[in-house]
Formats: C-alpha cells, structure tokens, sequence
C-alpha cells in the first residue's frame, strides 16, 4: 500500500517527456495513474523514475483527422472525456459506451485510453475494442515517430510497442461507415466489474473484425469465425455456426474465476453476443 | 528541461485553504491529507483502488486519493468532506438528506459516498435511481447495502422530499 | 424502494422508543469528525510493519534484522525469540489436544500461514517501516501443506502444531432425542452425500489497527484501537503479558464495521504493546486490505458428510444424523467455540427432535478464523434450509408448504429444542407469508414465463433463518469442561452530572448499530426527558468502568445486554431522582413523577426539580440532610438469566433470543454462462421490541448484502500451497451499488419475555440471503437439469457446472424408502 522512494519530473512538454525517458533508465510515463499508482503501491512494479504527463496539453486532444476518416485520441485523453466527447458520439460511439462501463467514475476520470492501452492487462476494455476497430497507433520516440497496428502495437501481458524512452502519442480509430455496427460483449466479475471473457465484433458489408480480450496476452482476432461470416449472413444460426470450435481453438489462461475450458466457453458465447449485436446495430 | 527529484514543493488549495508543502514524490495524496494535514476524514479502505473510501473531489471530479501522488495533485483544488459543512456546522441538504435517510452506519465510506454524491449532484442536480448507482459504483459499504444510501441522494435531487 | 409493515408490541412504549429517531452519531460522521483509530496521533509515534510469511507452512530457520535496523528512520524491531521470551501461550479455549496449541503475537519457530506475522519493523514513517521491512532477512524451510481440513484429519498428514500430535482441535458427538427410532420410523430416508459451507468474512471496510501508548511510570497501555471484543482481548492479553487486566486500557470511539471480524486482533495488539514498552514510544499498526484479508478472519468452513435425513410420508421432519467437519485455519483464537455455538440452532427452525450430529474440527495452513457475522448459527441454519429443499425437490414436496408443515409453530413458543435451548418467540409462517406476498410470489410461473422469453432461467428462493442472541458462556463447557465461563453481562452507568446533565456509558463496541441513538431512545423514555438532551459517550473505554468481563459487542446482543444495562441503570437513576425530590419536599415518592425534564410532585405541578437541581444537590450542595442523598450516579450490570448447560447431555439453553428473519428471492440464470443475479429481493424481519425501526431495517439490509456477496461472488479460495488466491477487492468480489437488486422489506414484532425491553438481539441476520439464493438458483435449475444445489458459493463457474453436469449433484443424493 506504499510505495518505494522515486524520482519524478512534470515535464511541460512531449519533448521534455520524451528525453527524461528516454535518459533515465526505469524510467515510467506516469498517465493517470490508475493502475501504474496501484501497481507501485503492491510493489509489483517500482519505476526509479516517473514522467508525470499531466501538463502535456497536447495529448488531451479529441478530434477528426483532416479527410475526416478517423477521430484521434490523444493518449491522455480520459474515459470522462471519452464519454462526454460529441465528436466520439458522431465518429464512433462504441468508445464512449465501453468507456462507460469501465470500473467506476473516479477512475474513469483519471485514467487515460493511452494508459489503458499501455498497460496491456489481457483483461482491459480498450485493446480487444480497438483491435476489432482496425485503430492504429502513433509512437514518438528521439529518433522521430511512427505510427502502427493493433497487431504491432500490443505485444504481450504489459508489453507494447511503445519502447523505453518513447512515449504514445495518439490512437486514431476510423470512423464509423453507413452500415457499420459496433458491439461489446463479456462476461463481468460484478456489474461493471473486471472481464472474465470479452469479444468485440465490428460488423459492416466487408463482413465482421472479431477480437476477444482475456484469452490471451494480446487480443485474440477470431479470423476463422470472421472468414465464416464473410458471405454476410448474420442470422442467429449462421452466427452461431460460425462461432464453432471457437472455444476449442483458444488456449486461455486459467484462474480462480474460470478455467481455461470455462473461460473458452464464455469467450465463444460472448463473440456470438457481440456480432449478433453488431449486426443489429448495423442494419439501423 | 526538467530535472527529477524525489520530493517536490507542492501548492494545493483544500476546502478553500492553501497549503505550500514540501512532499515525497512516493507520497499518495490521501496520506498527505490524512497524515500531513489532518484531514483524517478521509479513509483509507484497501490498498487496491476498488473501494473508493478516500474519494475526494479534484476540480469538481470524484477521484480516489489512494490512486494517485500527492505530487500529481501540485496546483490542484480539492474538496474533502470537511469542506461540505459550513464553518458553523450547518451540514449539506445531501449530509441532512443521509442522516434522515440513515445511509450511513459505521459511517467509514460516507465521506467517499458524499463526496461521490457531492460531484453527481453538482452535475445533475436530480438524478435518477440509475444515475446515482451509477455514481457510487465506486464505493464500497459493507453495512448498508447500498438502497438508503441511493434514496437519500435521490431524495436530495426531488427537493429533499422524504 | 422498500416498504415496512409495522405491527407494534404489546409492551409499553414512550415517546422515544419505538420511533426511528435519526441517529445521533450521524452529525460527526457525515463531517467526517468520527474518530477510527488510524486517526489517532501522536508525536513522534512509530509507524508498524509486519513481515509475513510467504509460506503457508515452514519453519523458521534464522531471522536477520540488522540490516532494517541500520536503516536511518528504523526505530527497532521485534521477533517471535522475544515475543517467547517476554510473553506466555495466549490462553486456549479448546481442551486437549487442541488445548495444547501455543500461539503468540508474531510466529515462534515455525509459520502456519501464508501472511502470518513473523517480525515488527517500526520505522519514523509509514513507508520507511514497509521499505525496511525487505530487508529483514528469514530464512523458511517449507513444509507440506494443508488446505483441506478433511485431509488434514487423513493419517499422516502433516501435522501444524507438534504438541497437539496432530490438527485436530476439538470433536464431539451431539445427539439427543431417539434418532435410531426416527429413522426405524421414517418412510423415507433421504441421504445427502456432501454439503458444503464455503469460507468468507464480511470485509468491514477499515481494516485492524491500533495506536498503542505505554506509560513507563504506571506501566499501564492505552491503546487506541477497534477490537470489538475488549473483555476477551483483555482476558487473552494480560495473562499472556503477565500483567493485571487494569494495565490494559483499551479505548474505541468509532469503528468501520466489525461484524466479527474484529475480535481476534489480541495477538497483534501484544505485538504493539511490547514494541511500545521496547521503543519508548507510542506505536501505530494500521492493517492494509492484503494483510486482512490473508490473515484476519476468516469464517467457518464447514462440510456436512453423510448427511441422513428421516422423513415421514407427510413430509414432517423427523429428524436426521450429519458429521459435520469445520475447518479453524493455522490457530485457535475464538474457536472451537463454532464447535458448541452452532447448537443454539441444532434444530434450525423446525420442529423434530431426534438429531445426531459428529463434529470435528482440524487445523489447516489458512488464515485463523474468528467469528464472521452469523457465526457458525449461519452454516446450522444454510444446512436445515439445504436439507428441506432437498428433500421437498427429491420428495416432490412444494417448499413453502412443507416448511409451513415442519416450522416451530407459534402456539409453540417459548419452544424448547432437543437440546434444551428455548426459543422465545416468533411467528415463522407468518414471516414466510409475508415474505412472498413482498417477492410476488402468487404471480411466479408469469415471471417464469416472461424470463424465459428473454432465455433465463428463473427461480424463487426461500431462505428462513434464527438470529440467536445473548450468549450463555457457559456453553464453552460443553467443548471443554474444565473452562470456568458462564452467562454474560453487560454494563451501563446513567448519571445526572453536577449541572443536571443525562451522561451515559456503555460496555458496549459499537461499530455502527446505533449504540447511542437506541440507548438515548430508552434512557429519555425512562426519565421523561429528550432524546437530544441525553448524552451518550462514543465507544468503549476501560477507564469508565463500564464494562465488565463479556463487553463487547459481538453475538447479536446489545439489544438485550446493552440496553437491558442501560434501562437497569435508568431505572435506578429514575428511583434516585424520586427519592431526593421526595427528601427535598419532604413528601413520598408516590406522589412525585418525572415529567418533560423535571422530578415534580403529580398534583402540583409547579413543585418542580429540573435536572439541573438534582445532580447539584449531590454533587455540590449535600449539606442538611439526615440521609445521604442518592448520587444519581448509577452502574448497571445486566445479567440474563442462565443456567450452565448439562455437559453430559449438551443439554441447556445456550442463547436468550432468537430473532426471525425469513428471506426470498427472485434469481435469473443465463444458461448459456452460469452469470447468475439476483433480480428481486424481499426480507421479512421478527426481532421482537423494536426501539428503532429504522436501525433494525438497516441491519437487515446489511445482513441482506453480506448474504448476497457471499451467495455469489466472496470466498476466501487457496490453492494446494496455501497461497490465497482472493487477497484484496480486485479478485474478492463484495456487491457495489450496481450489484443489488431491488428490495422490500417487512417487519412485525414478537416480543420475547425473557428480556427487559422485549427485544431481541438481531444485527448478525443468519445468512438469510445466503440459503434463499442457494434455494432461488435450484428453483431455476428444475428446468434446466434439476441440479442440487450443495455449496452455499455458487458463482458463475459452479452454475455452469451444474447446467453442464446436472447429473453430478443429483447423484450425490439417495432416497430409501419403506
């Protein structure tokens, strides 16, 4: 419950940040806090050094892209501010209804999307969300910035491709096309509580992305239930039919919650959810 | 270009007062409520960020102090539940709105629920049963169950009709 | 949101009892002015931490803290060589073997447990104490592990504490009645392979802790804590220290939930109080969520093997044989008195009378365990409520009629049980009617439809439970016969002080029941003045001497044992205040009364004392007469009315309460997941004078949401190396606001005759909403596989089990019939 002595530095602007990361080694971008302030307080973690991001203005944008195809987060962004943005509303209102259901208000006003995604917990709301979203993500570093997949991006349990001395920048998401749904589904520890199993489905006339959360260090996309769905048939029986074997071809992780068979089950179930709920959105 | 340290000279303005202190970075913002200023009304209830007895409002948003460094708080205003009550110890439709509707028992998650109830209401003077619940997902009480807490700031928001 | 039905008593009441008077303790509380220990300061205290132990079982091969020492900021240290040295064995309640079981405050030559305390690093900070404590250096050798108590019974496990021989702490046959004769007689015999009552506690939300002072020159402690129990910290602390019990001052004021998690904390306590002698200087424990919920606590664990019920063709009860196995955890701290207490319910709340029941309990590499509200009660009650269901769903029987058929019946009270306990009152299917007139139930089979349409399956469940309150100590004799404890008591002093004002102290550890508001209620109705104009002090501290050897509030009591001292020192203050009015005007007290603030003579009104007048006349104006005038200072101990209980026999009336409490439930199950939530909810309470309905109300609440939590989300689960999996709130589930269903609630009064107010002890609930869930989620499995329902846990993953494998609990029971 307490932490180790460490440095810190507010740097006021991304470059400041950027340079004391990438100077200090076990150096931690500090975001909202939510789980890196946690995280130290259980001494799972203890940075030598944290980069309070908290003045970098820059990064608490929301906005369209110039050709207006993608909104941009910047990564400080808060879920409260995902909620509350009318541009999340028009681009992609599946951000703002996912953030909603994310713990409590006191952390949703904290915590970031940069830092949800950040950390990689294979149980977090936003990488199975943004895999099936088709974001990309842009990383600046000393060297310059680039921008990369989902599939780039996450890499394993905590582990992204945000290196040491670089910083996330912004996640840009496409915005939604006429005949497009969004749909989360899972199975929660408690009403908004912490996912056991999670499937995200974005179903639109190019067929259905479908990521499932929790099954694996990394956003699983479910591509031979994608492939099924190609033909766009989205009724019940060929969602279903689609989803078979799912479960059989995951291998997630096991804990007091669920086993690794249970937890294959509910993420099959929750994949089913999700695109049948996606399809109906798309239709309206 | 900044430079680290592992202390830091904060100013925060609490309850209408201002403190200059100089603090541990390693310091969270409830210790340095509870401990350096005593300002103990504010509790601490687990060390995992999920019960929500230290909630306090920064800038007019329900936070946890628990989660989050004294240091982040520099140049930030807070409200605790001391700074509810007038000096003269007039207490708040919504502090009234409990004591009648006897949303408290042990009374250690009230000053996290009033402030959680406090930030709802300056937002949405009169929010629905769904709403509040929705605002105190993040506090925890183990004596109540929750339906007195949820009807007496309801109550708060239709007038304080009981 | 919630309706109450009221149907008053038929004891007298005044203005103030009887009225949900807003709470008095609310107005420090809402401003966050109560005072819990963590907000207890003094200069210069040492901030403590403990070092625990990674392993669930090991020895303790060398400790090293010199190297926390060397760190500037660390005032010192203390390990179990010391602790041995300066300290005795706590007492132990349990008779041999387990009797020979040696605890102390930190760990001596070996660990039990995962998180037990080893060493005490105390450092100028709370940090500094947690950083320092890393570089204490222990070295463990491991050894195997017990998780399950059944196995820790087995031949040749390994056993935890050496001089018991081996990690059985307590057994014993009860029967009583003719149970050969009940089954010869039975038409059915319904045999239940395995029950199970899983392991949990009820979080409070502040954790132990103490602020601990010694004062060299007296050599006397103050320690500033939340103990519930102080007349049991105190009894286990001073032998163990090897000083007086008035050296131990033990003060609370405002305590966040205890719920009977806070009556073990003694060993810590020594710890603080040791190190407070050592250092020189006060000493600050604050527990964290972790450390609880690792080593603080933790409920009974209990499974009921071979359980034989005897059924007639009616569906009348005759009675049934069980072996109960309970599982302590690494230490005996309150137990094996779940060993004796669960009798007070041997019955539950029906009505036959031939019962065998085998109980044993061991020891296991777990955190101890100490009573959790409901307390062993809870695990008798989930049985008879587990057994009636099953027997109505094997038997066919509807359940609300056959509970109706074998409930004690009204007509019957006071009823006595086989084993001698006397239930005072209750009206039990007038409960149960009430409780489904509230949940909707004529109207089930719609609600069933219209969930299945939306592909749930739903079920109703009854859950019907006893609150037993006020102990009989003496039933610590029917587990050991040579303890010398019996009855109970509790004390209360009322006072007029020198200008006039009502000042009242209680025994009693209030941990958010009201203590102050309820006592206010009784000692204004009794004196004939306002609730607002009596003074209550917060909490509980042994500088009063208000207390005696059973204060605390603990066992569902202060209803009976607190506000029966208060009314008894009431009274007396009221008889004094007669007596000096009557001596100041020189007439009988017959013809004087109290009224609106005044001792006034009946027919003339403006012959008149205020307070004021009376309590300055004793204390500062004595002089001129003849007799001493009263002191209006008054001490009360209120003792019920026990007998100790026949230890050949177990027979004997173990409780002077037993408040009702019927629950039911509405429970929709997604059969695809096992997600199962409760969708309705109703609670009906009987807990007989009610001087504060609103406080009874929220006491049921919260009985209600600990249930609820327990029913489907909290339990204490280790794995096969004694590491618990369920630590803190992100994997141990409690209900947030989003979690609870709707809720009505009921009430009536059946007072007991055996208390003074007519009222009855009822703050621990019985886990009602744990039997009526477990009842509502084998209602929904009927269509769905007809599972039975085993476990008192039932979170998402047993659903599933028992909707993908039905077959495996259905198995699991046998019908023999004639």
């Amino acid at each position: 419950m307490l932490l180790r002595e460490v440095e810190y530095a507010r740097p006021a602007t991304v470059e400041e940040a950027i340079a004391l990361l990438s100077e200090n080694d076990g150096a931690r971008a500090l975001a909202g806090g939510q789980t890196l302030v946690n995280v130290m307080k259980a001494r799972a973690a203890s940075p030598d050094v944290l980069v309070d991001l908290a003045d970098l203005d820059e990064l608490r944008t929301i906005s369209f892209s110039a050709d207006q195809s993608a909104i941009e987060l910047g990564a400080m962004v808060t879920n409260t501010q995902v909620i509350a943005s009318s541009e999340v509303e028009v681009a992609r209102p599946i951000l703002a209804e996912v953030a909603a259901t994310i713990a409590d208000v006191q952390i949703r006003n904290r915590g970031t999307v940069g830092g949800n995604v950040c950390v990689n917990d294979p149980t977090n709301h936003y990488p199975p969300l943004l895999a099936a979203l088709g974001a990309s993500f842009t990383i600046r570093g000393t060297s310059g910035e680039r921008t990369v997949s989902a599939e780039e991006f996450f890499l394993g349990v905590y582990m992204t491709a945000v290196a040491e001395g670089e910083l996330l920048i912004r996640i840009s998401v496409p915005t939604r096309t006429p005949g497009t749904g969004d749909a989360m589904a899972g199975i929660t520890l408690g009403a908004h509580g912490t996912y056991l199993a999670s499937a995200v489905a974005t179903v639109g006339v190019d067929g259905a992305r479908i990521a499932l959360g929790c099954v694996s260090s990394v956003p699983v996309r479910a591509t031979a239930m994608e492939d099924q769905l190609a033909d766009g048939d989205f009724s019940e029986a060929a969602v279903r039919a689609a989803a078979q074997g799912l479960a059989a071809s995951l291998d997630p992780p096991s804990d007091v919650h669920a086993s690794a068979e249970y937890r294959g089950h509910l993420a099959e179930v929750s994949a089913v959810r999700a695109v049948l709920q996606a399809a109906e959105r798309a239709k309206g | 270009m900044s430079t680290t340290s592992t202390t830091r000279t904060i100013s925060v303005e609490i309850n209408g007062t201002s403190y200059e202190r100089d603090v541990p970075a390693s310091l969270l913002l409830v210790h340095f409520l509870r401990d350096d200023l005593d300002l103990t009304g504010t509790h601490v209830g687990c060390d995992t960020g999920s019960c929500g007895a230290c909630t306090v409002q920064l800038s007019g948003e329900a936070i946890k102090s628990c989660c989050m460094l004294a240091v982040q708080a520099d140049g930030s205003s807070i409200t605790t539940v001391e700074g509810l009550a007038s000096d003269e110890g007039e207490l708040t439709p919504l502090q009234q709105s409990f004591h009648e509707h006897h949303a408290l028992q042990c009374g250690y998650c009230t000053p996290g629920m009033l402030m959680s109830a406090t930030a709802l209401l300056e937002k949405n003077p009169r929010p629905t049963e769904h709403e509040v619940k929705v605002a105190l997902q993040g506090n925890i009480c183990r004596c109540t169950g929750y339906w007195n807490i949820i009807e007496a700031v309801v109550a708060v928001g239709e007038g304080g009709a009981r | 949101m919630t309706a109450i039905e009221t149907e008053a008593g038929t004891l007298q009441k005044g203005s103030a009892v009887g009225q949900s008077v807003p709470r008095k303790e609310d107005g420090r509380l809402v401003q966050g002015q109560g005072i819990f220990f963590d907000d207890v300061k003094r200069k210069d205290m040492g901030y403590l931490h403990f070092v625990r132990s990674p392993y669930a079982h090991a020895t303790i091969e060398s400790i090293d803290v010199s190297a926390a020492l060397e760190m500037p900021g660390v005032y010192g240290t203390l390990t179990g060589d010391e602790v041995a040295i300066l300290t005795d064995p706590f007492f132990q309640i349990a008779a041999p073997p387990g009797g020979h079981v040696k605890d102390y405050a930190l760990a001596v030559g070996k660990v039990r447990y995962l998180g037990e305390p080893v060493v005490a690093v105390v450092a100028e900070t709370r940090e500094l104490a947690r950083t320092a404590a890393e570089y204490v250096m222990i070295e463990y050798e491991p050894l195997d592990v017990l998780v399950d108590a059944r196995a820790a019974l087995a031949e040749g496990a390994a056993v935890l504490h050496e001089d018991c021989g081996g990690n059985l702490s307590y057994s014993g046959v009860w029967e009583w009645g003719d149970v050969d004769a009940a089954f010869a007689e039975a038409d059915h015999v319904v045999s239940i392979g395995e029950l199970h009552f899983d392991r949990f506690n009820s979080t409070p939300l502040e954790c132990d802790g103490a602020l601990v002072e010694y004062n060299r020159g007296t050599g006397q402690w103050t320690m500033y804590t939340n103990n519930q129990f102080p007349g049991f910290a105190a009894i286990m602390m001073g032998p163990a220290m090897r000083v007086g019990l008035d050296k131990l001052r033990i003060v609370t004021q405002d305590i966040g939930g205890g719920f009977g998690n806070k009556i073990t904390s003694h060993p810590q306590l020594v710890a603080c109080c040791l190190l407070a002698r050592k250092l020189k200087r006060a000493i600050q424990w604050t527990e964290w969520r972790t450390e609880f919920h690792q080593s603080m606590s933790h409920g009974n664990e209990r499974w009921f093997e071979g359980t034989e019920v005897a059924v007639k063709a009616d569906g009348t009860l005759l009675g049934f044989r069980t072996k109960a196995i309970d599982d302590a955890g690494a230490y005996l701290r309150y137990e094996p008195l779940g060993g004796v207490i669960w009798s007070q319910v041997a019955a539950g709340m029906y009505k036959w009378r031939n019962i065998r029941l085998e109980f044993t309990q061991a020891m296991t590499n777990k955190a101890p365990v100490s009573p959790n509200r409901g307390y062993s009660r809870m695990q008798q009650l989930w049985f008879t409520e587990r057994v009636i269901d099953i027997v109505a769903q094997t038997l066919d029987f509807d359940p609300v009629e056959i509970r109706r058929l074998n409930f004690v019946q009204p007509e019957d009270m006071p009823y006595e049980t086989p084993n001698g306990c006397v239930y005072d009152s209750g009206d039990y299917p007038r409960a149960m009617d009430m409780a489904l007139e509230l949940i909707g139930a004529s109207d089930i089979e719609t609600r069933r439809a219209e969930a299945a349409s939306r592909g749930k399956l739903l079920g109703l469940g009854i859950g019907s439970t006893l609150d037993s309150g006020t102990n009989n100590f003496g039933q610590s004799q029917l587990i050991n016969p040579e303890l010398q404890f019996s009855g109970n008591n509790e004390v209360a002093t009322v006072k007029l002080d020198i200008f006039g004002e009502v000042v009242v102290t209680l025994g009693t550890t209030p941990q958010g029941q009201g203590h102050e508001t309820t006592a206010a209620q009784v000692v204004a109705d009794i004196l004939h003045c306002d609730v607002d104009t009596v003074n209550v002090r917060a909490g509980h501290d042994s500088y009063w001497n208000s207390h005696a050897g059973f204060s605390g509030t603990y066992a569902s009591q202060f209803a009976v044992t607190g506000l029966g001292a208060v009314k008894g020192a009431a009274d007396m203050l009221a008889g004094q205040m007669l007596k000096l009015a009557s001596m100041v005007f020189q007439c009988p007290e017959e013809a004087l009364e109290l009224a609106d603030g005044f001792a006034r003579i009946k027919d003339n009104h403006e012959a008149a004392l205020p307070f004021m007048a009376l309590g300055a006349i004793p204390n500062a104006n004595n002089a001129g007469f003849p007799d001493d005038p009263p002191t209006m200072n008054c001490r009360y101990v209120y003792r019920p009315p026990f007998e100790v209980p026949d230890k050949e026999t177990k027979f004997g009336n173990l409780t002077l309460t037993y408040a009702t409490q019927i629950h039911a439930c509405i429970v929709e199950i997604d059969p695809e997941t096992g997600v199962t939530e409760v969708v309705d909810y109703a609670a009906v309470d009987d807990c007989g004078v009610r001087i504060n309905p609103q406080i009874v109300e929220g006491q049921v609440m919260g009985a209600t949401a600990h249930a609820i939590g327990a029913a489907l989300w909290e339990s204490f689960v280790y794995d096969e190396d004694g590491n618990l999996l369920t630590p803190n709130f992100y994997d141990y589930h409690v209900p947030h606001t989003l979690d609870m269903p709707p809720l009505k609630t009921g009430a009536f009064e059946s007072p007991s005759p055996f208390t003074p107010l007519g009222t009855k002890g009822m703050g621990e609930g019985g886990g009602g909403g744990i039997h009526c869930i477990c009842s509502g989620i084998q209602d929904a499995l009927r269509a769905a596989g007809g599972a039975i329902v085993t476990d008192s846990h039932n979170p998402y993953h047993r659903v599933w089990e028992m909707l993908s494998h039905p077959e495996r609990s259905r198995e699991t029971i046998e019908v023999t019939s004639r």
